[in-house]
Formats: C-alpha cells, sequence, structure tokens
C-alpha cells in the first residue's frame, strides 16, 4: 500500500464505524418507538379508557387484569362456600325426616290404618330421603371442581408478573442503551446509571422522567 | 389425629391459599393457617406449632426454597413434613427440591386426589 493510501484507509475505516454506529443507534430508537407506540395502543383500549381513565400504562392495566380476577375468584370462592353450607342443611334436614319417616313406616306395616297409597306415599318419601345424601355428595364433588377450576388466578397472575418485569427490564435497557449510544451533544442531562426501577417520589428531580410522557417526550428529543 | 394436624399454607394468592385451605378441609384437616410469602411463613413457624407447611416456591421477599433451606437448617423446625405445591415443573426445580429436603412436590394445577395422597403418604412416614 502507498504511504499516502494508509491515512485515507483509515479514515474510511473511522467513517464507515461512524455510520454503523449511527445505524444501529437509529434502529435501536425505531425498535424503542415501536415499542413505546404498541404499549400506548394498548393503553388507549376503548373499554380500559372507559372503565380506568386514570390507568397511564400497560404495566398498570396488567396489575388491573390481575386485580379484577382475583376478585372474580374470590366472589366464586364465596359462592362455592355458601353452597356448601345449602347442601349441608339440606342434607341434616333429609336425614332427621328420613327417620322419622321411618318410624311411619313400622307404625303402618303393622297394618295400623295405612292405605295402600298411603303407604306407597310413605316408602316413596323415604326413597327420596334417602338418596338427598348421595345427590348431596356428588354436588358437592362439582363445586369442589368449580372451586379448583379458581387456580386460574394464581397461574394466570404468575405469568402477567413476570410479562410485566420483562416489559419493563426490556423497555429501561432499550431506553439506556439508547441513551448510551447518542452522541454527547445531543444527549440530555439523565444520568444512565440512575436508571433503576421505578422511580418513588420523582417531586424535586430533574435527573428522572415520572411518567410515559416523560418518556415520550424524551425520544421525542432524541429524535424517535 | 387428623383434627390436630396444623397446616401452615404459604402462597403469595390468596385464592391458592384458600383453595389449599379448603381442600385440606374435604380431606379432613380443618386446622389450617396462611402466610402470603417466606418471611411472613418463618416468623409464623418459630411464634407458633405447626405439624405441615405446604409451600409455594415463586414468592415475593422469601421464595419457597429459601423457606425450606431455612427450615432444614432450624434445630426446632428442621423434622416439619415440607410439601411444595408449585406452578414450577423444571426438573432441575424438583430435583432442587428433593435435595433440600422437601417432603412432596406437586405441580400446579393439581387435584383433590393428588393432595390427598400426598398429604397422607407424608404424614404415614411421619408416624
Amino acid at each position: 500500500m502507498a504511504p499516502l493510501d494508509a491515512p485515507l484507509q483509515a479514515a474510511a475505516e473511522q467513517q464507515d464505524a461512524e455510520t454503523a454506529e449511527e445505524t444501529l443507534r437509529r434502529r435501536i430508537g425505531q425498535l424503542t418507538r415501536t415499542l413505546h407506540d404498541a404499549l400506548r395502543e394498548l393503553g388507549y383500549e376503548r373499554e380500559l379508557m372507559d372503565a380506568r381513565a386514570n390507568l397511564p400504562d400497560a404495566r398498570d392495566r396488567l396489575a388491573y387484569i390481575a386485580r379484577v380476577t382475583g376478585e372474580a375468584a374470590e366472589k366464586v370462592l364465596n359462592a362455592v362456600d355458601r353452597a356448601r353450607t345449602v347442601q349441608h342443611e339440606l342434607t341434616e334436614k333429609a336425614g332427621s325426616l328420613r327417620s322419622r319417616w321411618q318410624v311411619v313406616t313400622t307404625y303402618s306395616s303393622g297394618g295400623r290404618g295405612c292405605t295402600p297409597a298411603g303407604k306407597e306415599l310413605v316408602d316413596e318419601t323415604c326413597e327420596f330421603f334417602c338418596g338427598v345424601g348421595s345427590q348431596a355428595d356428588r354436588t358437592n364433588a362439582i363445586l369442589t371442581d368449580i372451586m379448583m377450576a379458581q387456580d386460574f388466578h394464581d397461574l394466570t397472575g404468575q405469568v402477567i408478573r413476570r410479562v410485566v418485569a420483562l416489559a419493563q427490564t426490556l423497555e429501561e435497557q432499550l431506553v439506556r442503551l439508547l441513551i448510551e449510544t447518542t452522541p454527547a451533544a445531543q444527549r440530555p442531562r439523565i444520568d444512565p446509571q440512575e436508571l433503576q426501577g421505578p422511580v418513588v417520589s420523582p417531586h424535586g428531580r430533574d435527573d428522572v422522567v415520572s411518567d410515559q410522557k416523560g418518556v415520550d417526550d424524551l425520544l421525542a428529543t432524541l429524535g424517535f | 389425629m387428623t383434627a390436630d394436624v396444623r397446616f401452615l399454607i404459604v402462597d403469595d394468592f390468596s385464592t391458592m391459599r384458600r383453595i389449599v385451605r379448603n381442600l385440606l378441609k374435604e380431606i379432613g384437616f380443618a386446622n389450617a393457617e396462611e402466610a402470603e410469602d417466606g418471611v411472613v411463613a418463618l416468623s409464623m413457624l418459630k411464634a407458633n406449632k405447626f405439624d405441615f407447611v405446604v409451600s409455594d416456591i415463586n414468592m415475593p421477599n422469601m421464595n419457597g426454597f429459601e423457606l425450606l433451606k431455612i427450615v432444614r437448617s432450624d434445630e426446632a423446625l428442621k423434622s416439619i413434613p415440607f410439601l411444595m405445591v408449585t406452578a414450577e415443573a423444571k426438573k432441575d426445580d424438583i430435583v432442587q427440591a428433593a435435595q433440600g429436603g422437601a417432603s412432596g412436590y406437586i405441580v400446579k394445577p393439581f387435584t383433590k386426589a393428588t393432595l390427598e395422597e400426598k398429604v397422607q403418604k407424608i404424614l404415614s412416614k411421619q408416624a
């Protein structure tokens, strides 16, 4: 290689590196914007807006889903408990009446003043009372199935928790990476080392964003 | 005997604690209390007499593995039956529970029959 080509070569390589870096930065920025737009779309679902006007972001909406499904499961479990109580009372009463009707049966089988129709009614009634217990057992088994089905709240709740954590981590890392790859002249006064999860008290601080609008505004200043 | 066994149910989801509690009652064990994570469970175990622990794994503050480890290393608690009831179905987790001293392992979703079988099996070993 001629002596004059070496600096040109280095300059060309430097130019390629800067172009690649700029391209990477732009693609990351676009990806971050796409993520934010998707989260914003979720937040503007009409029915969620009508129901929860104060929910600012997707994480709050997922927490809402977890809470509402939990309340629904609790309502079902409460209803199952009440139904079991009714079943128990029914079984107890049936057992008591069966005992009394069996005395009547014993009395009437002695031929003392019972018509055939009356005897048939007594027998049928005793048979019914005998069957109440097994029917109550079957109903209780169904109530157990209904109760067990409420485990959906635990299983879905764990998944929701992980999705929320994943979305938060991804968003934080993308924003951090975007800021770190942004040229110093364009970088706002935010230290990426301070990005460590939810801000508990943003008041009085100018180095953090406190809500989704703050994030959107920051990205907008960076050109995304 | 069954009425005397005092259970501690540990899970961060209240609906699951309630389901386990109701199932235990259906199979004859009416004496149960609840804790929402390992930290609360540990303080309850140290303060009161429990005969059986039914614990989830994934919980905030202190998970089921951490609770198991502390229980098995505590002179007063190390012999208590400890049944894992969890959504974690990875083999590594099951092996870790077994090596950590868990008395049994149930994967969610589970049935009443499964819970009854495991509880009775563990109690019969204790007898």
